[in-house]
Parts: structure tokens; C-alpha cells; sequence
């Protein structure tokens, strides 16, 4: 069953087009909860909650905009709705809990060429460093680079201004550098250790 | 251009858009900036991946999404076997492929024509009003008897899965049921008048057919309650 047949037959209630539906969307829509909330049981509630509003609303998608547009924007909204809600969003978009923010020029590593991020970010690296991120950085975050919202998107969505979404957006980018090459220096000081260790063994 | 005004520029950029001029010749000559550029890239790369894998999420999520789609009936299941049923010979051959459903089919196709052509001849051999009416009394009920014993040893050996219950299904059912009773008793009236009437017989054939296939579906709804 195709997406568009799928959408068709769910307008008119078929129990086996709902499922297609939520085969089709559920990792993306749960991988998103997930991120944003940091915690599964809240993750799994986000992620049915959209689907329930989907799906209460699929009789109005008149196709004018891809679903998995409209899908993804529905469960941007219930996500940042229940943070409102936990009062998360108390800290504005312009707060950050970031204790070492602000002002500071670009941060220089001075270990140099080594410190280069490129071909070594790997997933579980990225989603520590990720969940790591204070909230503000990591909404905006999330929805830029993970889900592909433009600025003006993420504006509307966050009510703010393009300009504090794409520096919440420089921001966590650079935070995240920070986290992940501090990673890779842990793993290389990790690594030296063990090689230690063993060199002393074999003696 | 310093530093901090590339990283500036770095920062209100389009990610999409290409950086300008002097943002340009900064890189060539800055290999911290230059640096910083790949990383940032590197990340975002990285990011992009994030989102086409996904998470799984659990099982239970749609287990109890559907539970409330349900109870807020915005979906339904398509009952096919109420369909069957309302359908005579739709539901034909998912009754045949049961074998315990076929056989007690069978017995009730085979009392069904011995009954009809019981019924067709009683005419030529009744002398005797009384033995008719005996005969008529007597050979119905027990088609319908056999059938209902097959029945009853097919949900024997079957036990829980057929004891679910559906209301609605259930209602619909014995509401169908009742129809095809009365059906049976007009058409059994009709071949008893006219014996030599072959579309009262074919009626009455059909709705022992249509008898056959609405106890089988209640047999899958474990409705058999009402029949028992």
C-alpha cells in the first residue's frame, strides 16, 4: 500500500491504512520525541500523542503540502507544547544554561589538525554529545540540522525571531565541536592508556 | 577580516548558501577558522544521518494508539464476516477452507436434501395427513440438530479462541439468524404446499446455505451462546 493510498483509505477509517501510516512515520516521529525530552516514557507518550492528533486530523489533509511535512510539523508542535507545559521553555530561547556561553570569539583548540571532527562523528558520539546540549541549542538544533526545518520554520514554530534561531542554531553547533572533541580526546587518552597498560603487561 | 567577524558571519550564514568573498579569503589564510568550517559541516552531515535512521519506538505505542482510535471510533476494522453473512457466497470458501467448518457444513447440506426430498415425496406417499405433519415435525428440527451438534463439537475442540465476545457482531448475527429462521420456516411452508415447486426447494436450499455460513461466523465471534 502506497503513502497516498494509505491516506486515502485512513480518511475513510481503515484500520490497516492507520497502521501503514504509523510504519511509515513512527521511527522519525519517535526518534524526534526522543531527542527533544531525553527521556523514553515521555518520548513514547510524544509520539502517540502526535499520532493521535494526526489521525483524529487526517480527515482535513487535503494534500496541499507533503504529509510527511505536515506530520513532522504536528509532532514538532506537540513536543514543544508538552515542554512549554513541563515549563522547560521557561528558559527562553535566548537563555542557554550554557555555562562557558557567550561573547567569546570562536573557541581555538590548540591541539590543531587532530582535533579535526571530519569522518569521525560517529551516531552514539553525536546523540551523547546531542542530549548534552542545553535545551534552547537543542531544539533549535534538532529541528534545523535533524529534521530540516528552514529558520523562518523554526521562528513560527519556537516564536522568535530567524536571526535568534540562527544563532541558537551557530551556537549549538559549536557546543556540539566542543563536546565532540572532547569525546574524541577522552577516547584517545583511553586508548594510550590501554596500550600502556598492555606494553607493561607483555614486560 | 578577524576571527570573531568571520565567525559573525559564520553565524547569521544560510547553511545552504555559499560564504562570501571576504569570509572566503579569511579560510584561505586562517587554518583555525578553516578548521572550525569543516567541523561545523562535519556536524551537520552527521546530523542529517540522524534523522533518515530514526528510533524504533516500542510495540506497545500502537497497541494503544489503536486501543483509542478505536474507542474514539475514528477507526474501524472491516467485518468481513458480517459482510459474508449479508452476502450469500462471498463467505463461501474461507468456510470451506476450515475443515471442522466443512464437515459440519456437509452434514448440514446432506440433512438439508435428505429433508427436501423427504418433503418432496411425502405428497405421493401421504395417505395419511397425520403421518405427514409427523414426518414434517420431525425431519426439519433434526437437520438442524445435526448441524448444531457439529457445531458444538467443532467449539469443543476449538475452546478459548472462540469465546471472544463483540457485541455488536453478536447483535447483528442473531438478528441475521432470526431473518434466515423465518425464511426457513416460509420456505419449508412452500415446498409442503406446492412439492413440485423447484424454486421452493431452491430457496430453501439457499437458506439453509445462508443458515450454514452465519453459525460458522458465529462460531469464529464464540457467539454461540444463543444457539446452545
Amino acid at each position: 500500500m502506497t503513502e497516498a493510498e494509505a491516506i486515502r483509505l485512513a480518511q475513510q477509517g481503515d484500520a490497516k491504512a492507520f497502521e501503514r501510516i504509523y510504519s511509515l512515520h513512527s521511527r522519525r516521529v519517535y526518534a524526534l520525541c526522543l531527542r527533544m525530552v531525553g527521556n523514553p516514557a515521555e518520548a513514547e507518550d510524544l509520539a502517540q500523542d502526535a499520532f493521535l492528533q494526526l489521525f483524529r486530523k487526517i480527515a482535513t489533509f487535503r494534500g496541499e503540502s507533503a504529509f510527511s511535512t505536515w506530520l513532522h510539523r504536528l509532532a514538532v508542535n506537540v513536543v514543544l507544547m508538552k515542554l512549554r507545559k513541563k515549563k522547560l521553555a521557561e528558559t527562553s530561547i535566548e537563555e542557554t544554561n550554557d555555562p562557558d556561553d557567550e561573547s567569546s570569539g570562536p573557541r581555538r583548540e590548540l591541539g590543531g589538525p587532530d582535533l579535526l571532527l571530519s569522518g569521525s562523528i560517529d551516531r552514539v558520539h553525536l546523540e551523547r554529545a546531542i542530549g548534552q546540549l542545553p535545551p534552547g541549542y537543542k531544539q533549535v538544533f534538532m529541528l534545523h540540522d535533524i529534521q530540516g526545518f528552514e529558520h523562518n520554520e523554526i521562528a513560527g514554530l519556537m516564536s522568535c525571531s530567524i536571526g535568534n534561531s540562527k544563532s541558537q542554531l551557530h551556537k549549538a553547533r559549536m557546543r556540539l565541536r566542543e563536546l565532540l572533541q572532547e569525546s574524541l580526546r577522552d577516547q584517545a587518552r583511553r586508548d594510550r592508556q590501554a596500550a600502556k597498560t598492555e606494553t607493561a603487561g607483555s614486560n | 577580516m578577524q576571527c570573531n567577524q568571520f565567525e559573525r558571519i559564520l553565524e547569521q550564514q544560510d547553511t545552504a548558501a555559499p560564504l562570501p568573498g571576504p569570509a572566503l579569503a579569511h579560510i584561505a589564510i586562517c587554518e583555525g577558522c578553516r578548521a572550525l568550517t569543516a567541523d561545523l559541516d562535519a556536524i551537520r552531515k552527521a546530523a542529517m544521518g540522524l534523522d533518515a535512521e530514526g528510533i524504533a519506538p516500542p510495540e506497545h505505542i500502537w497497541i494503544s494508539l489503536r486501543n483509542q482510535l478505536e474507542a474514539e471510533g475514528i477507526i474501524h476494522e472491516p467485518n468481513s464476516d458480517v459482510a459474508a453473512a449479508a452476502a450469500p457466497g462471498i463467505g463461501w470458501w474461507s468456510v470451506l477452507q476450515r475443515p471442522a467448518l466443512a464437515g459440519a457444513f456437509l452434514a448440514l447440506i446432506l440433512a438439508a436434501a435428505t429433508s427436501i426430498s423427504y418433503l418432496g415425496n411425502s405428497t405421493q406417499m401421504a395417505v395419511h395427513p397425520q403421518f405427514v405433519f409427523t414426518q414434517q415435525t420431525s425431519v426439519v428440527p433434526t437437520a438442524d440438530n445435526v448441524f448444531k451438534e457439529e457445531l458444538l463439537s467443532v467449539d469443543n475442540v476449538s475452546g478459548p479462541e472462540f469465546r471472544r465476545l463483540d457485541t455488536a457482531v453478536t447483535d447483528s448475527i442473531h438478528r441475521n439468524l432470526g431473518i434466515v429462521d423465518n425464511l426457513i420456516v416460509l420456505c419449508e411452508k412452500s415446498v409442503r404446499e406446492q412439492p413440485g415447486n423447484a424454486m421452493a426447494r431452491e430457496y430453501l436450499y439457499g437458506a439453509y446455505q445462508q443458515k450454514a455460513e452465519l453459525l460458522a461466523t458465529a462460531m469464529d465471534h464464540g457467539t454461540m451462546g444463543g444457539l446452545q
